[in-house]
């Protein structure tokens, strides 16, 4: 399977995510674990840097919002921080984040969805100004939107992070048939979205 | 539709270098707060050692009964010269402290002069006075007591003088209203065409041009920058929620804000904020270096060069920061405890206590300052 432009543009981000190199941690991988267990600052940037583009990404496209994303990829690296101890050096450290960023998402989704939006008036105003999206970005955003978190949770771990529908079982602890079956609804209903879009 | 076009559609969202900071930032922070199962590097082992000294200390000393061995503990875990009152001060300089037994000047050798019934004082910028307020009344005075002007107004808080040697001014606030008076005492005036201000204390520019620039906080949360001849309003701030203290740094060329989740550094020309993730912190101030101390409940940080360090952790409370005016020790308090503790942050790492500051005072109070 081909990688993602982006991840084909970055050769070092792609050994965490490709599955031949999921079984296995790679061997910097480990030592950055390691090193970070021993109280390494600079080890645990390596980490940091090494995941945050795809948990950053990933939060932004199961939630939609770039605030909530960033505090939703804070707050898993800041789990990771504290688990790291207790973490297994042999296994590899990218979909123990990655579940932890999803999940957290999908709570997230799920508690906008029940709370009352505040008014504009009520809405702190952002220190700088937000970055305005493409058209491209607009379309995605308005697709995805039309999912629920759950589908575009399979959606995103599919086909940005490039897990087996297998893999996204185990790592959201659903049965196969239902991974399967979610994405082949969220193909749809992006198809769908995106040609009223004019895409 | 195609895998290819999913996949190509995923990658759309750019990626938040500024976001990729912040978050660094914070996680870097709870990096160093954690203690590691294994030995960690030199340095870092000594902070913590420190931290874990003075927590030991400031945990026998919260019991009255722990109080006999307190002295005992501190010579165990290295705490030098744990003071049962203060007899001098670490570094050279004045320190003013002001409370309800009123505000009190303390000489580097320990001696200690009441300026009078005022709860609230502030150095002026070169530490030739002391501006100080009791609920309606507004005094100039000198450090050894004298006293220039008073000015009555009521429901007076946070004043705070800034300026030049040849050209000063003192700000405050009313209720919600800020007032600035030239420092001889005339010519007050509400700045009335401002937007309210929150309970923070106001902070003047340091400068060495003769100009008067203030920065503070609206009831929404935002920040102002005036320059005060002028009338003039340099540059506002987004608004942010639970702003509640303000510093700049010895250069006036930052200001940074203390809010509910986070830390805000504005270049101070252009108003442009830089955010730290830091939560609950309460009280902060730049040393004459440019480092920044971050006061939060249980935890004092420092954050040198883009680094956040955790400097003291005691398991009681915090309260109060005071830089010596040689940036070289930092001055804290643990109410609970009744001790003041000193933290040399250059040139050492020694840990100084002093114990029974109630009885010394009439009353715990606040540090308002340390002027050389």
């Amino acid at each position: 399977m081909r990688p993602p432009a982006v991840l084909a543009a970055v050769p070092s981000l792609l050994s965490a995510v490709r599955p031949e190199a999921r079984a296995e941690p790679d061997r910097r991988e480990s030592a950055w674990i390691r090193d970070a267990q021993r109280g390494s600052t600079a080890a645990l940037e390596h980490l940091f840097r090494s995941h945050w583009p795809r948990a950053y990404r990933t939060a932004l496209l199961v939630v939609g919002d770039a605030g909530a994303a960033e505090d939703i990829a804070q707050e898993s690296f800041l789990a990771a921080v504290r688990a790291l101890d207790r973490f297994d050096r042999r296994r590899p450290f990218g979909p123990w984040l990655h579940r932890i960023v999803v999940n957290r998402g999908i709570d997230w989704a799920r508690a906008r969805a029940l709370r009352r939006e505040l008014g504009a008036d009520d809405a702190p105003e952002p220190a700088a100004p937000e970055r305005e999206p493409s058209a491209h970005g607009r379309a995605l955003a308005a697709a995805l939107a039309e999912l629920g978190p759950e589908h575009r949770a399979v959606i995103v771990l599919r086909y940005l992070l490039d897990y087996t529908p297998g893999e996204i079982a185990e790592l959201l602890e659903l049965p196969r048939g239902t991974v399967n079956s979610r994405l082949r609804r969220g193909l749809d209903r992006l198809e769908a979205v995106l040609q009223d879009e004019g895409e | 539709m195609s895998e290819r076009k999913v996949k190509r559609l995923l990658d759309t969202p750019p990626l938040d270098e500024e976001a990729e900071e912040r978050v660094w930032e914070t996680v870097r922070a709870a990096f160093a707060e954690r203690e590691p199962l294994e030995r960690p590097p030199q340095r870092f082992r000594l902070v913590l050692a420190l931290s874990a000294l003075a927590a030991a200390v400031a945990a026998a000393a919260f019991s009255p009964p722990g109080r006999a061995v307190v002295n005992a503990v501190r010579r165990t875990i290295g705490i030098e010269h744990a003071q049962p009152a203060l007899f001098s001060l670490p570094a050279p300089g004045r320190l003013l402290v002001a409370g309800g037994s009123g505000a009190w000047v303390v000489a580097a050798d320990g001696s200690k002069r009441r300026l009078g019934d005022y709860p609230q004082a502030s150095w002026s910028p070169h530490g030739l006075y002391v501006v100080a307020a009791a609920p309606n009344e507004l005094a100039a005075i000198t450090p050894a007591g004298a006293v220039h002007w008073t000015l009555a107004r009521p429901q007076i808080r946070f004043p705070r003088w800034g300026g030049t040697r040849s050209d000063t001014r003192i700000a405050y606030l009313t209720t919600s209203r800020l007032h600035v008076l030239a420092g001889d005492g005339t010519g007050d005036t509400d700045a009335g065409g401002l937007p309210a201000a929150a309970r923070v204390a106001p902070a003047w520019q340091p400068t060495t041009a003769d100009r008067h620039v203030l920065a503070y906080v609206t009831t929404r949360g935002r920040v102002i920058v005036v320059d005060t001849d002028r009338g003039s309003v340099r540059w506002i701030s987004a608004g942010y929620a639970g702003a509640h203290a303000l510093a700049w740094s010895h250069d006036g060329t930052q200001l940074a804000l203390a809010a509910k989740t986070k830390v805000v550094l504005f270049d101070a020309r252009t108003g442009r904020a830089t955010t730290i993730r830091v939560e609950g912190v309460r009280a902060l101030a730049f040393s004459t270096d440019g480092r920044l101390a971050l006061l939060r409940h249980r935890v004092l940080l420092l954050r040198v060069g883009g680094r956040l360090l955790t400097l003291f952790a005691p398991p009681g409370a915090i309260a109060g920061l005071a830089w010596s005016p040689n940036g070289r020790w930092l001055l804290t308090e643990l109410p609970a405890a009744d001790e003041w503790v000193f933290l040399q942050t250059r040139g050492g790492h020694r840990i100084l206590a002093v114990s029974h500051i109630t009885a010394q005072f009439g009353a715990f109070p606040s540090l308002s300052g340390w002027a050389s």
